[in-house]
């Protein structure tokens, strides 16, 4: 069944890459709201306080998450929100996107289940519609 | 002459002179090597027995061997005696003298012989041969050996160990000095290796730093096992001494450019891994750009995204100073080093930076007399102070105001520069393997780039020093370089 995504998140320090991101969704009307943090560490602060006022529309129904990043980078990130994800009562796609085309990152990532799949950067347009898409037909 | 072929190749076996009696007394034939024996030429001497006992026979034996002689030429009896006959140099040689009876029982004779079998010193000969084999062994592969004689409380030295040690002939070693024929840092290590040895028997073969009488220090491999009495007690150490200080010294030089080699390498990989990921996230972003400009038709939309490429440009262009710097630091281009004061370099970096150190109230105290001057290129310093002063300003703690400590010291004979602060920390735990690391940063300042600390552990390493940290949140920051 189609639906229009309400919220997703962009986990990334890269100032300029979100910022074209924000426009192609704008542009495609890939999803009505997105949220930015720029690093793990503030994206984590805000799922674990919502572990205590659960709010669904304040969930993100996907979530694109950068490797290399200062102050906690993704991996730690991934690690600390596997702990907590269940508790969030909602489903929520994780795909990491990453300028790291080093196939120990990529096996590692594969590996973990809370990760959908690796998304290498420059990623198109056309892979952002279908990550947008394949989540509104669920 | 002599016909008999068989007896010929006894006699030439033998190696013996002989004489054929002749029927004129006053003709002998003597065998060819008779003479060859002695050293003579046949023109030299007359092959008669006045001659013989004239001027060939030692004194001590001239009378019985004339008597012996007739006694044999005139009733045929056989004799046997030693003769020392006189040979062309002068010296005399010892003989063994023999007639016909001696002869193997198969060969019969009409002739009458006088047999002269050269005695030669065989054995002694053995044992100066054994005695010179040996002495070229040691000195063409300088080993010595010793010995350590525990009952006697002794030691022992052949002419080599001493040669090696630099001691003189008439050294007497003794095991109260042993400590003083190894270098100081090998002592303990021979200790235990002797110990070892004499305690329970446990033989060695090591290398080892030694020093000679004129405290030259070198390598050498020491051998030793342990010598026991019938009661299988431990008597003693027998061993060797090897220079192989050249080779030591070779391979030494050796392991350390395969050394410098993997830290180049290591370098030139991770400078690779470096410029490849920081130039993709540029590369990754204008080419998301054009997708959109392409994808986009409102013209007006299209324009402020060529904007975009300005500044996608412009951290482009950040990126490769950055990277310049870097391959700059690893070619030392236009560097020298030369003596550094420290004091100097640092009223330099404080003067510079004087207002940030005023505005934040930073303490900065320095104590270099341990370690005044160090060879270093003067800018590298002064880029390694600014660093490490601002880093400490710029993350000072919000409670107090920053005091930063700069102290040199020597340990080892390596020189140290220390730089601690009162800061807010860096947690370890979390980023001990990303501190000094490109782009990193662990703090939420803006400013924060996450370059300098990169820089400078590579101006650092580029002149063979390491650097470490240690820091506990809350308290502070140490760095610390070693030259």
């Amino acid at each position: 069944m189609n639906h229009e995504i309400g919220l997703a998140c962009i986990i990334d320090d890269d100032k300029m890459y979100v910022n074209l991101v924000k426009r192609i969704v704008e542009a495609k009307h890939l999803c009505k709201n997105l949220m930015v943090f720029k690093n793990g560490m503030d994206a984590l602060n805000y799922f674990e306080a919502l572990l205590t006022s659960l709010d669904k529309n304040t969930i993100p129904e996907i979530i694109f998450l950068d490797l290399n990043m200062p102050i906690m980078d993704g991996w730690e990130f991934l690690e600390k929100f596997t702990k907590i994800k269940n508790k969030l009562g909602k489903t929520i796609v994780l795909y990491i996107v990453s300028s790291s085309i080093n196939p120990v990152d990529i096996e590692r990532a594969k590996g973990i289940n809370t990760v959908k799949d690796y998304l290498i950067k420059p990623v198109t347009i056309e892979e952002l519609e279908a990550v947008f898409l394949n989540k509104a037909q669920e | 002459m002599l016909q008999n072929e068989l007896f010929n190749n006894v006699i030439h076996d033998f190696n013996a002179g002989y004489w054929e009696l002749h029927s004129d007394p006053d003709r002998e034939v003597w065998s060819d090597k008779f003479y060859e024996n002695l050293d003579y030429k046949k023109s030299e001497i007359q092959s008669t027995i006045d001659y013989f006992l004239k001027h060939l026979i030692h004194n001590d034996d001239n009378e019985t061997f004339r008597d012996n002689f007739l006694n044999y030429r005139r009733n045929s009896i056989n004799f046997k005696q030693h003769v020392k006959i006189r040979a062309a140099d002068g010296n005399y040689k010892l003989f063994r003298c023999a007639t016909n009876d001696q002869l193997p029982v198969n060969i019969k004779s009409e002739t009458s012989f006088v047999f002269f079998i050269e005695i030669k010193l065989e054995p002694e000969e053995d044992i100066s041969k054994d005695n010179f084999y040996y002495k070229e062994t040691a000195q063409m592969t300088s080993t010595g050996s010793w010995y350590v004689d525990f009952q006697e409380r002794k030691s022992y030295w052949d002419f080599e160990t001493r040669r090696i040690l630099e001691y003189p002939d008439d050294y007497v070693p003794s095991l109260k000095d042993s400590a003083k024929y190894y270098a100081k840092e090998s002592r303990q290590q021979a200790a235990d290796l002797f110990f070892n040895c004499a305690m329970v028997g446990t033989p060695f073969n090591t290398e080892i730093k030694m020093m000679t009488a004129n405290n030259r220090e070198f390598w050498g491999k020491a051998i030793g096992k342990p010598v026991y009495n019938k009661n299988k007690e431990i008597v003693g150490i027998r061993g060797v001494f090897q220079d192989i200080d050249e080779v030591k010294r070779k391979e030494i030089r050796l392991q350390k450019s395969i050394d410098i080699i993997a830290s180049q390498n290591s370098r030139l990989f991770n400078f690779a891994h470096i410029v490849s990921h920081n130039l993709r996230s540029h590369t990754s972003n204008l080419s998301l750009l054009v997708q959109l400009i392409e994808d986009i038709t409102d013209p007006k939309e299209k324009i402020d995204l060529i904007k975009e490429i300005k500044e996608i440009s412009l951290s482009l262009n950040t990126t490769i100073e950055h990277l310049n710097e870097i391959v700059a630091i690893h070619t030392n281009i236009g560097q020298e080093k030369k003596p550094v004061k420290f004091k100097e370099a640092l009223k330099l970096v404080t003067h510079g930076i004087g207002r940030m150190i005023s505005t934040s109230k930073a303490m900065i105290k320095s104590d270099f007399s341990e370690l005044d001057t160090i060879d270093y290129i003067p800018a590298y310093l002064e880029s390694i102070l600014l660093n490490l002063i601002t880093n400490a300003i710029k993350y000072k703690h919000p409670d107090r105001d920053p005091v930063i400590e700069i102290k040199t010291f020597i340990k080892n004979n390596i020189g140290y520069l220390k730089i601690s602060d009162n800061g807010i920390g860096i947690d370890m735990k979390l980023f001990k393997d990303k501190i000094f690391g490109m782009y990193k940063t662990f703090h939420y300042n803006s400013d924060a780039v996450g370059i300098g600390l990169f820089l400078t552990k590579n101006q650092v390493e580029s002149l063979n020093g390491k650097i470490s940290v240690d820091s506990e949140v809350n308290k502070g920051t140490s760095f610390i370089i070693e030259f």
